[in-house]
């Protein structure tokens, strides 16, 4: 654990150095890794922890989005109240939503909050006195020179990344981590142990949607230029799963690897073949769950050695037919 | 205006019907929601694009050929990939079937480039007038044809061995494997036969809509729809929920704005999911 402890702190001293000495174009990948992390640790909550496979997450990512933007090209709100004002929008439509779908259950729920983030999409998309509906809005942009802007969203980034990685790890060891994972395990056991899951469940929800949004008020403010089909893409959500499958659901630190590992290759390797990048993606969905269905995590669960990893990756294979 | 609409809605219907069944069998049997359907429709439709413009086929004539090549294509995805992880988790067999349908949809670039492509029939304008509306001879094809297959497909299921034993399967896995049903094998005909089923539904398209290789999505959106509204596993349910869907669409569009059109399938999706779970019908099983 001390070990543990040491590598983080070296890892967040060098992050934090890192931009100062690095070109523009690798200040704006990290960035990029951040807002993933952030996003697949935001779905880890609902997915990884309480087992709900919430595949229309993009929703909060897009009206946070949308909440900054409209606030401050229309209303002419600073970008710190409309950040502010976008997590509380995240909230109460996760609360809305939760109260309405959360008694679904597995495939039923993917699809309802599918359902609900498109028809959310459409939504805006027809608003268009308020939100520019298809020609998309655009949001003042950051005063000062391309560095100061470069390293300003870096570290707004990083920040909301710690205070999720930390929030997440006090939930991997907190009374209502443990909450989430009975109902993942058994949810009608767990609700004869006295645990009120519909509660539970909603307030998994608003946590993932809480960051999820809060991300997207960041991500409006950093691009400048926002549309519906680019904030309400369902690739977003398939990028959150496909990051915490590689990294491994539940845990604390397998999105953020996941999101190094997918992003940093994506930007890296793959955008050089821009005719098989979604091949590519496809190809590694696919390999990815059938070699290590839990993720990354997963690899060390029947000790260390090549024996020990050859071993964890049969025993954590999906039982074939 | 109105009587109109409701023609053009039933024609449509029965094709979204046909979308419906194969998507709707997939899940009733094996509990998974493929999203590669819609990328079996695709695939369906660039292969009657093709015979149409190489060959000179009439897609209406070259449907058995997609339709085997099809099943082949599904049997082979199911019986050396799905097989290997259709017993996981919701969160794993959603993002497989999503990482097949982006790789289809790949292929499907690389081989007809991103073009728009439709198939332009000599008889397409041709219409039969019926006091004051229209019935165009094309969509009146594709609607007869869907009715067929639905008829055949709902046959198949409830006469045959192998349709019984798919239901078997679908009921009780164990049970099924108990009375020496080859699980591994019917599980893979499933898929063809969805995927078949698929096929044709993209060659019935074809002549009506245009066809690039990212319409899987949107008509994967449709399966959802038809599917939750006709109730999961049922082939009449499909039917309906695929009618539902296309009147709602033709009708809907004739009041409000055509870019209200896609909202209105996902509102009624979220409504139904929310109070009617078990479809219109509330069945469950394959053919209940």
């Amino acid at each position: 654990m001390n070990k543990k402890l040491i590598s983080i702190i070296i890892s967040v001293a060098i992050l934090s150095l890192l931009p100062f000495l690095v070109t523009g174009f690798w200040v704006r990948l990290l960035t990029n890794i951040f807002m993933f992390a952030i996003l697949a640790s935001a779905l880890n909550i609902i997915s990884g922890f309480t087992g709900y496979a919430a595949f229309g997450n993009m929703v909060f990512f897009g009206v946070g989005a949308y909440t900054v933007a409209v606030l401050m090209n229309k209303y002419h709100f600073s970008f710190i109240s409309s950040f502010i004002a976008a997590g509380f929008i995240s909230i109460l439509l996760a609360l809305i939503l939760g109260f309405l779908l959360l008694r679904l259950k597995g495939h039923y729920f993917a699809l309802g909050t599918l359902g609900a983030a498109e028809a959310i999409k459409y939504i805006i998309d027809n608003l268009t006195e308020l939100t520019g509906g298809a020609q998309g809005i655009t949001i003042p942009s950051m005063k000062g020179g391309p560095f100061l802007i470069n390293i300003s969203f870096y570290f707004i980034m990083f920040a909301l990344l710690v205070i999720i990685v930390i929030f997440t790890w006090w939930l991997s060891k907190s009374r209502l981590g443990y909450t989430f994972k009975a109902i993942r395990a058994n949810e009608e056991a767990a609700s004869v142990m006295g645990i009120n899951t519909t509660i539970y469940k909603i307030v998994a929800w608003s946590l993932a949607g809480l960051f999820t949004g809060l991300a997207g008020a960041i991500y409006a403010y950093w691009f400048s230029y926002i549309d519906p089909p680019t904030v309400f893409d369902v690739m977003w959500v398939v990028r959150m799963f496909v990051i915490i499958l590689i990294g491994g659901a539940g845990t604390v630190f397998g999105p953020v690897i996941g999101a190094f590992l997918l992003e940093g290759l994506s930007e890296l390797v793959w955008s050089n073949f821009l005719n098989l990048h979604l091949g590519i993606l496809g190809i590694l969905i696919i390999i990815t769950i059938l070699i290590i269905p839990n993720g990354l995590a997963s690899l060390t669960t029947e000790g260390k050695g090549l024996k020990g990893l050859l071993e964890s990756i049969r025993k954590n294979r999906v039982n074939a037919l | 205006m109105l009587p109109q609409a409701i023609i053009n809605g039933i024609l449509l219907g029965a094709v979204y019907g046909t979308i419906g069944i194969g998507f709707s069998l997939v899940w009733g049997v094996m509990n998974i929601i493929n999203l590669a359907h819609g990328s079996f429709i695709m695939i369906g439709a660039y292969l009657s694009y093709t015979i149409y413009t190489v060959y000179g086929i009439d897609p209406f004539l070259s449907i058995p050929i997609v339709m085997v090549l099809l099943f082949l294509i599904g049997y082979a995805i199911q019986r050396y990939l799905m097989n290997l992880v259709v017993r996981g988790s919701v969160f794993i067999t959603l993002t497989f079937t999503f990482g097949l349908q982006i790789l289809i949809a790949n292929i499907c670039l690389l081989i007809w480039k991103a073009d728009y492509r439709s198939i332009n029939l000599s008889y397409s304008g041709a219409s039969i007038p019926i006091g004051g509306v229209v019935i165009p001879v094309v969509r009146l094809g594709i609607f007869a044809v869907a009715i067929l297959l639905t008829f055949l497909f709902y046959i198949f299921m409830k006469r045959t061995k192998i349709g019984l034993a798919i239901n078997a399967t679908a009921q009780n896995y164990e049970g099924a494997r108990v009375v020496g049903v080859d699980v591994k094998n019917i599980y893979s005909i499933t898929m063809g036969v969805s995927a078949a089923l698929a096929g044709v539904s993209g060659s019935l398209i074809a002549p009506i809509m245009s066809i690039n290789p990212f319409i899987g999505g949107p008509l994967i959106g449709k399966a959802f729809v038809i599917c939750v509204l006709g109730g999961l596993g049922s082939t009449v349910g499909a039917l309906a929920g695929g009618l539902v869907l296309a009147l709602v669409e033709t009708i809907g569009t004739s009041f409000i704005p055509s870019s209200f059109q896609n909202l209105l399938g996902f509102v009624v999706l979220v409504l139904v999911l929310i109070f009617m779970p078990r479809g219109l019908f509330g069945k469950r099983l394959y053919n209940e």
